[in-house]
């Protein structure tokens, strides 16, 4: 394994550390929108601080969960579905 | 470098020429070859001067192959210097038809790039079909043999579109010149041509060929699928139909389509395919709302994506070459062991993401916020949703159950990556940052003339930027459970594919079979039987006739030979005896009929 591997390596067990600077950047950022605005609104929400927040969070919530609970259960089929019925 | 030259060294020469002594040339150092063509094209494009270079009367044809301008350039800019990176990536592979069809595939986009009529464009854009279907097929596995057969199918099916459109236009207009139409006044042809073109483009629904044959490619044949078929229908339908109403609405659709299927694909290069759709949906809405900025953002977003995307499937093609897998289901774990490709990589998946540093930033937002400026609000909507899906789906996803999922995984074998393909990545690394840091280096080629001069790097634009993926992250991070991977076919729209061609099998085989079926009993009951007494009327008459008269004048002439040896006694007594009798008969004869 080469050093920048282990380097690597090391860092997945501080995953911990990350999270919490994770979390705490989107705090920060959310805090800096309430400061920074748009100058010109280019659509009618974008305003508000934190829409780009909610927007973010709430489409990647449903297009995962849309996807993989509803829309993939009818239309995935096995493996080798096509090899199978060629 | 400045336009200078007033000669055009068409890039295309070099790569055709490659592919045509390659199959000549042996030793050692053939592979540095390779790169010459990609060279050349990029002395070319960045020293010609705007013009038209080049004709040739072929059939009472005029073949204008040399029409230079901003537009053209950049497209070709881009396309020269992603060959160079595909060729130093390619550089370890011995199979020099690889190499060949590669050739073969990029001179037909720089030959389409600088055509400036349809028939010119029709022959360079069947080229790079062959090429890229080879490009499949020398995976030489029975999937992509299948594969490169659809393939191919699709395309062909797209260039007859094209074919019968330009013979109509022809038909009508009485000429080939390959211009912009008025979207107000467009003709039936008109529609033929676009529609030919979206088949490459891949616009949903027309887009399955995608999904289904890029993921089957050869390692580095992908690299430059990724890279020359798509974004050569993005420069065609900028050149012929921009401000198309329908084009805004379909790049949308296409914009959240792929990332939908993204988001529940398992094989990492059927994830990346799903992207091309999605991304090229981007320049294809930019296309069709027509403003300067969304064409510019456009032209900038398929230079940026050529780069990344390129990267991409760079970073998935050397999973694919060390662990023979990439599907995600069986991978994880690969951080350690392959961490320059998780860097290489993940620059390109956050250019893609459009992250602040990365060349995906400054190309993206002017297309949405081109949309936005011009009133599109829900079009740029759309694209901002799929933006989500973008950084979820090839950003986090895709990385996560590659190379941090699961623990260490040391018992996966993997072959050593050459060190080509490492330079390969870095190049197209390097570039995807710089412009990012440097919007210049991109945005002095864009060939729209703007009201005002679009800056990315400000500092809503940043934030916005971050709050989005930032958040999409959060989403990922809540959702990681569900988001895993499995093995499955998700049915798309080539499902229907399929069905139609089942359903034209049946119109064909199954007359055929019912036709085939009546003849043959209709022989049994027959023909058969009077083939039979044919026969026997053939055999009664070669018994008959045939023997009787062959065979009774065979034993006629024995006999009489037999009788003329019996009376050849050689004594005179006996001869003088059959004289005296043949007398008396000839005597008695005469006597008798006198």
């Amino acid at each position: 394994m080469s050093l920048f591997g282990m380097l690597l390596n090391e860092l997945r067990a501080r995953r911990g550390v990350f999270g919490v600077l994770f979390f705490l950047g989107l705090a920060g950022l959310v805090g800096a929108n309430v400061f920074l605005r748009p100058h010109e609104v280019e659509f009618v929400y974008d305003a508000y601080a934190g829409f780009w927040a909610v927007f973010g969070l709430v489409v990647g919530l449903a297009l995962v969960i849309v996807m993989k609970k509803i829309v993939q259960p009818m239309i995935s089929r096995g493996d080798d579905y096509y090899e199978r019925n060629s | 470098m400045s336009a200078t030259a007033n000669f055009f060294v068409h890039p295309s020469v070099g790569f055709f020429a490659l592919a045509l002594i390659l199959p000549f040339i042996g030793g050692k150092g053939w592979k540095w070859l390779l790169i010459v063509p990609s060279l050349i094209a990029i002395w070319s494009v960045m020293t010609v001067a705007p013009g038209n270079y080049g004709e040739l009367n072929y059939l009472g044809q005029v073949l204008q192959f040399g029409r230079v301008d901003k537009l053209s350039l950049i497209f070709a800019q881009v396309f020269a210097v992603m060959s160079l990176i595909g060729m130093v990536y390619a550089m370890h592979v011995d199979d020099k038809l690889q190499h060949i069809m590669a050739c073969v595939y990029v001179g037909g986009a720089f030959g389409c790039t600088f055509a400036a009529d349809f028939l010119t464009l029709f022959i360079f854009w069947e080229f790079m079909s062959i090429g890229s279907t080879f490009l499949v097929w020398l995976a030489r596995n029975p999937e992509s043999t299948k594969a490169g057969f659809r393939y191919f199918m699709y395309h062909t099916i797209g260039g007859l579109f094209l074919l019968i459109g330009l013979l109509l236009r022809y038909k009508a207009v009485g000429n080939f010149a390959f211009d912009a139409v008025s979207p107000a006044h467009m003709m039936t042809y008109d529609w033929m041509i676009l529609l030919g073109f979206c088949v490459n483009a891949a616009v949903v629904p027309l887009h399955a060929w995608l999904p289904d044959a890029y993921p089957q490619g050869t390692v580095t044949g992908s690299v430059f699928m990724c890279a020359f078929t798509t974004k050569t229908a993005v420069y065609v339908l900028l050149r012929g139909f921009h401000g198309v109403e329908a084009l805004a609405i379909a790049g949308t659709i296409m914009c959240v389509y792929g990332v939908l299927y993204a988001c529940i694909e398992n094989n990492a290069r059927r994830i990346l395919s799903y992207h091309i759709v999605s991304q090229v949906g981007y320049m294809v809405a930019g296309i069709g709302i027509g403003t300067a900025m969304t064409m510019n953002g456009a032209v900038a977003h398929a230079y940026a994506h050529i780069l990344y995307k390129g990267l991409l499937f760079m970073g998935t093609g050397c999973i694919l070459y060390a662990a023979g897998t990439t599907k995600l289901d069986k991978l994880g774990g690969l951080v350690h062991r392959m961490p320059w490709v998780m860097v290489f990589y993940m620059v390109a998946a956050l250019s893609i993401s459009g992250m602040p540093l990365f060349n995906g930033f400054i190309s993206k937002t002017m297309t949405i916020t081109g949309a936005a400026e011009a009133h599109r609000t829900w079009l740029a909507i759309g694209m901002e949703i799929a933006a989500v899906g973008t950084f979820l789906s090839v950003g986090i996803k895709l990385p996560y159950f590659a190379f941090w999922a699961k623990p260490a995984n040391d018992k996966m074998e993997l072959k050593p990556i050459p060190v080509n393909m490492y330079v390969g990545m870095a190049m197209g690394a390097a570039l995807c940052i710089a412009q990012g840091l440097y919007p210049d280096m991109l945005y002095r080629y864009l060939p729209f003339e703007m009201e005002h001069v679009y800056h990315p790097w400000t500092a809503w634009h940043v934030l916005q930027s971050l709050l989005l993926l930032g958040f999409s992250g959060l989403a990922f991070y809540l959702t990681r459970d569900i988001i895993t991977p499995h093995a499955k076919t998700n049915l798309d729209f080539d499902f229907f594919y399929r069905l139609i061609g089942r359903g034209i099998m049946a119109l064909v085989c199954k007359p055929l079979a019912w036709i085939d079926d009546r003849w043959t009993e209709a022989y049994r009951a027959a023909g058969l039987a009077g083939l039979i007494s044919l026969a026997r009327g053939t055999v009664w008459f070669d018994t008959k006739g045939i023997d009787t008269v062959v065979d009774g004048s065979a034993y006629t002439v024995q006999n009489v030979g037999v009788l003329g040896a019996k009376v050849q006694t050689g004594r005179l007594q006996d001869y003088l005896g059959l004289a005296a009798t043949l007398a008396l008969c000839v005597f008695a004869a005469v006597w008798y009929f006198a």
